[in-house]
C-alpha cells in the first residue's frame, strides 16, 4: 500500500538548529529538575516550603493543573468520533498527543510529594479501597493507558505505511484501516466516560474532606471537569498554534476559530455560571442586606480568586467573544494561555483555602516540624503560609520539560497529520479515496 | 468490645502542659513537633485571656480556658479512609493507630484530619537527648505521626502518659463500651462536648466544660480495668502503683496526686540520671 506513505505527515522531519537548542533547553531542564529531586530526597521534604499545617504544595497545585490539561485533547480528538463526524480531524492526533504527554506530568508530579517513595509499592500490596487517592491512582493509570493505546491507533497504519517499527508489526491494509475505524468509535466510547471519571476522582480527592474549607463541597467535581474542559483545549490550541508555527503541522483556521469559540462557551460555563453557583448560597445566607450579599457574591478575597476570573476568564471570553478579534490567531493564542493560566491559579487557590485556616487555631497553635521559611521564628503556626521554595520549582519545571519533550518526539516520530484528513477518518465506513 | 475513650475536663485543666511534655517525652516525639498540645481558648498568645481587666475601667471580662488537643480517636475517622495504603488504621479497641513501615509519606491524612493532629518527619528526626526519650522506637523521617494514646502502655494495662502525668486529674481514660467506667459515667453526668462535632467525625475524645467533676479517680499508673477494685469511685486503698510500673517508665509517676482517707502518698524514688 505504497500510496498511502504521502498521505500522512510527521511534524518535525528532522531538527534544525533552533530544535536542537530547544531538546537542549528541555534536556538542560530536566537535569535540573532530576539534580532537585535528587537533593531534595537527601535532605528530605524539609526542602519544600511544606509543612504540618500547609501539608500540599505546589506539587499537588500542579498535579490537579495537568489532571486537568490532559482533558482537552482526548476530548477534542474522540468526542468527534463517536459522533461519527470528522470534524476537528486535523487536532486528532497531536490533542491525544498532548493529552499523554500531560497524564505523564501529572503521575510523576506525585513522585516528590512522596515522603519515602520506595514505599509506593504499598499501592499495590496493601491498597485501601475506601481512599479516593486509590481510585485516582487507577484512574490516571488506566487514562495515561487508553492514550497510548489511542495514539497507536490512531497512527499504526501511517506508521506501516512509512515503514516505522512503531507500528509494531501491523500492515497498512485497507481492511485494517476499516477495523481501526470501528477500534477507534469504541475507544472513543471509553475515553469520554474515563476523561469525566478522572476528572470527577482528582476533584473527589479534594471534595470528601471534611476538615479543609470550601474543599468539602458537591460542586468541586463539575468544577474540575468544567476546569478541565477550559484548560485542556486552551493548551491544545497553544501547543497547535505553536506547531504551526515551528513544525510542520498545520492548522486549519476555520478550524482553530472554532474551537476558539468552544473554548469561549467553556470559559463562560467555568468561570462565569460554575462559579456564580458556588458563591450565591453563601453569599445569601452569610449576609441580611441586598448590596451585602450582592458585594459578597461578586467580590473575592484573594490575589489568585482576580487572578483566575479576571486575567483567566473575562478578559480571555471578552477575547473570545468580541467578533472583531476572535478569529485573529494571535488572539486565540493569548486568550487561551490566560486560560490555562487562570486555571492555574484557580488550583493554586483550591489549596489556599484548604490549608490557610486552621480549624483550631487557639495559641500557640501548630507544631511546623520546621520553620516557615522567612515567615516565623518558631515552630508555631495559628494558620497555613506557604512559599515554593527553588528546589520545588526546579523539579516541577523538569517534569514539565519531560511532558514537553514527550510532545517533541512524538512531533518527530508519530505521523501527526493526513493531508487527506478530511477523508481518511469518517468512522460511519466512509471507504478512502485514493 | 472495648473502646478507649479519653475524658478531659477542662474546667479542672490548669494548662500547666503536663500532658504535652510527657507525650513528648514518653513518645521520644521528635524537635520541633508535637502530639499532644495545650491550646489557650482567650487571648492572642498561649496563657493570656481574651476580655479586659476589671480596674481601671476596664470591662472585666477576662476569660480564659485550656483546650488540650492530641489526636481524637475518630470513630468515623477520615484519616483512616483518606489513608491509600492502609498505614492509618482503627484497632479493634478504638485506638487509631498508624503502621509507619506502610507510610509513603503521601501526607493525605494531614489534609483529611480537621483537628491538625498530625505531624510529618520533614527531615531526620532530632531528638534530645540523641539517643531518643521514653520507650517508644523513633520513627523516620518522610513518614507521618500523631497520638497512639500511648497504645504500648495500653497494652499492658497502663494509662497513657499524658493521663498519669496530669497534676489535676483533668484526664481520665477508660473503656465507652463500658458502662461502669468512669469515662462512661462522666460523659453520662456532666456536659461533654466532642471537638469540631458538626464535622461527624465522631471523636472518642470527650471534652467537660461547665461543671467540674472529680477528676480522675485513682493515683495508680494503671488503667481502670487493670486495677482489682474496678470501682471508679474507689477510695484509693486498691490504688498503689506497682513496681512494675513503675520501673515500665522512669518519667511517669502517680506521685502528684492528692491523697484522701489517710492513706499514705506513694512517691517515686529519683532515679540516677533522672528526667529533664
Amino acid at each position: 500500500m505504497a500510496a498511502n506513505t504521502g498521505s500522512s505527515r510527521v511534524a518535525i522531519p528532522s531538527f534544525g538548529g533552533k530544535g536542537k537548542l530547544w531538546i537542549g533547553l528541555l534536556v538542560a531542564l530536566m537535569a535540573a529538575g532530576i539534580a532537585a529531586w535528587g537533593y531534595q530526597l537527601t535532605t528530605g521534604l524539609i526542602a519544600t516550603g511544606m509543612r504540618n499545617v500547609f501539608s500540599w504544595g505546589l506539587y499537588i497545585m500542579m498535579f490537579v493543573l495537568f489532571v486537568g490539561l490532559s482533558a482537552g485533547g482526548l476530548i477534542i480528538s474522540s468526542a468527534p468520533k463517536f459522533f461519527h463526524s470528522h470534524r476537528y480531524e486535523g487536532f486528532a492526533r497531536l490533542g491525544v498527543l498532548v493529552s499523554l504527554a500531560c497524564i505523564i506530568v501529572a503521575g510523576l508530579l506525585i513522585l516528590p510529594d512522596i515522603g519515602r517513595p520506595g514505599r509506593l509499592y504499598q499501592f499495590f500490596t496493601s491498597p485501601d479501597f475506601r481512599s479516593p487517592m486509590v481510585w485516582d491512582f487507577g484512574i490516571v493509570l488506566l487514562y495515561g493507558l487508553l492514550n497510548l493505546w489511542y495514539l497507536w491507533l490512531l497512527t499504526r497504519r501511517d506508521l506501516a505505511a512509512r515503514g516505522s517499527s512503531l507500528a509494531l508489526g501491523f500492515k497498512d491494509t485497507e481492511a485494517g484501516r476499516d477495523r481501526d475505524r470501528t477500534l477507534m468509535f469504541w475507544t472513543a466510547a471509553v475515553a469520554l466516560p474515563t476523561a469525566v471519571a478522572l476528572h470527577s476522582v482528582t476533584g473527589w480527592i479534594f471534595a470528601t474532606q471534611v476538615g479543609r474549607g470550601d474543599w468539602f463541597s458537591p460542586l468541586v467535581a463539575p468544577v474540575f471537569i468544567a476546569k478541565a474542559l477550559v484548560s485542556g483545549l486552551g493548551l491544545l490550541l497553544i501547543v497547535s498554534v505553536l506547531a504551526d508555527r515551528y513544525t510542520n503541522f498545520e492548522v486549519d483556521r476555520e478550524e482553530l476559530t472554532s474551537l476558539g469559540k468552544i473554548l469561549g462557551i467553556f470559559l463562560a460555563f467555568h468561570v462565569v455560571y460554575l462559579l456564580a453557583a458556588e458563591r450565591l448560597p453563601h453569599a445569601w445566607a452569610d449576609h441580611f442586606e441586598f448590596w451585602a450579599i450582592m458585594s459578597n457574591f461578586l467580590i473575592g478575597d484573594s490575589v489568585y480568586f482576580w487572578l483566575w476570573t479576571v486575567v483567566g476568564g473575562a478578559v480571555p471570553l471578552a477575547m473570545l467573544a468580541l467578533p472583531p478579534l476572535r478569529k485573529r490567531v494571535s488572539v486565540i493564542f493569548t486568550a487561551s494561555v490566560l486560560a490555562v493560566v487562570g486555571t492555574m491559579f484557580e488550583g493554586i487557590r483550591l489549596v489556599f483555602t484548604g490549608y490557610e485556616v486552621a480549624n483550631i487555631d487557639s495559641a500557640p497553635g501548630i507544631s511546623l516540624g520546621g520553620e516557615y521559611t522567612g515567615i516565623t521564628t518558631d515552630i508555631w503556626a495559628t494558620a497555613g503560609a506557604y512559599t515554593p521554595t527553588l528546589v520545588e520549582i526546579a523539579v516541577t519545571l523538569g517534569i514539565i520539560a519531560f511532558g514537553a519533550f514527550i510532545v517533541t518526539l512524538g512531533l518527530k516520530y508519530v505521523p501527526i497529520q493526513r493531508v487527506d484528513a478530511e477523508l481518511s477518518y469518517a468512522t460511519d465506513g466512509g471507504k478512502q479515496d485514493q | 468490645m472495648t473502646k478507649h475513650g479519653l475524658v478531659i475536663d477542662q474546667e479542672r485543666c490548669i494548662g500547666c502542659q503536663a500532658c504535652a511534655v510527657s507525650c513528648k517525652q514518653e513518645n521520644n516525639v521528635p524537635m520541633g513537633q508535637f502530639w499532644n498540645r495545650v491550646l489557650t481558648e482567650g487571648g492572642e498568645k498561649m496563657d493570656t485571656p481574651s476580655g479586659g481587666y476589671p480596674e481601671d475601667g476596664g470591662s472585666g471580662s477576662l476569660d480564659m480556658q485550656y483546650q488540650p488537643t492530641a489526636c481524637q480517636h475518630c470513630e468515623n475517622a477520615p484519616c483512616v479512609k483518606v489513608c491509600p495504603v492502609n498505614a492509618t488504621y482503627t484497632r479493634d479497641d478504638g485506638i487509631v493507630e498508624i503502621d509507619y513501615d506502610k507510610c509513603i509519606g503521601c501526607r493525605y491524612c494531614m489534609a483529611a484530619c480537621p483537628y491538625n493532629a498530625r505531624v510529618f518527619n520533614w527531615d531526620e528526626p532530632e531528638h534530645m537527648p540523641e539517643e531518643g526519650t521514653g520507650d517508644v522506637e523513633a520513627r523516620p523521617q518522610g513518614v507521618v505521626e500523631k497520638c497512639t494514646f500511648c497504645s504500648h502502655r495500653v497494652d499492658e494495662g497502663l494509662d497513657p502518659a499524658c493521663v498519669v502525668n496530669c497534676p489535676a486529674d483533668a484526664r481520665i481514660f477508660g473503656d465507652l463500651d463500658d458502662e461502669s467506667s468512669t469515662v462512661s459515667k462522666y460523659i453520662d453526668k456532666y456536659e461533654t462536648d466532642q471537638l469540631l462535632e458538626d464535622r461527624g467525625t465522631d471523636p472518642n475524645t470527650y471534652y467537660i466544660s461547665g461543671e467540674m467533676s472529680p477528676g480522675r479517680p485513682q493515683t495508680s499508673d494503671k488503667m481502670e480495668s487493670e486495677l482489682d477494685d474496678v470501682s471508679p469511685w474507689s477510695d484509693g486503698d486498691d490504688d498503689v502503683p506497682s513496681k512494675e510500673a513503675d520501673s515500665a517508665g522512669g518519667e511517669s509517676s502517680g506521685s502528684s496526686h492528692s491523697v484522701e482517707g489517710g492513706e499514705i502518698p506513694y512517691a517515686t524514688p529519683a532515679k540516677s540520671g533522672g528526667d529533664d
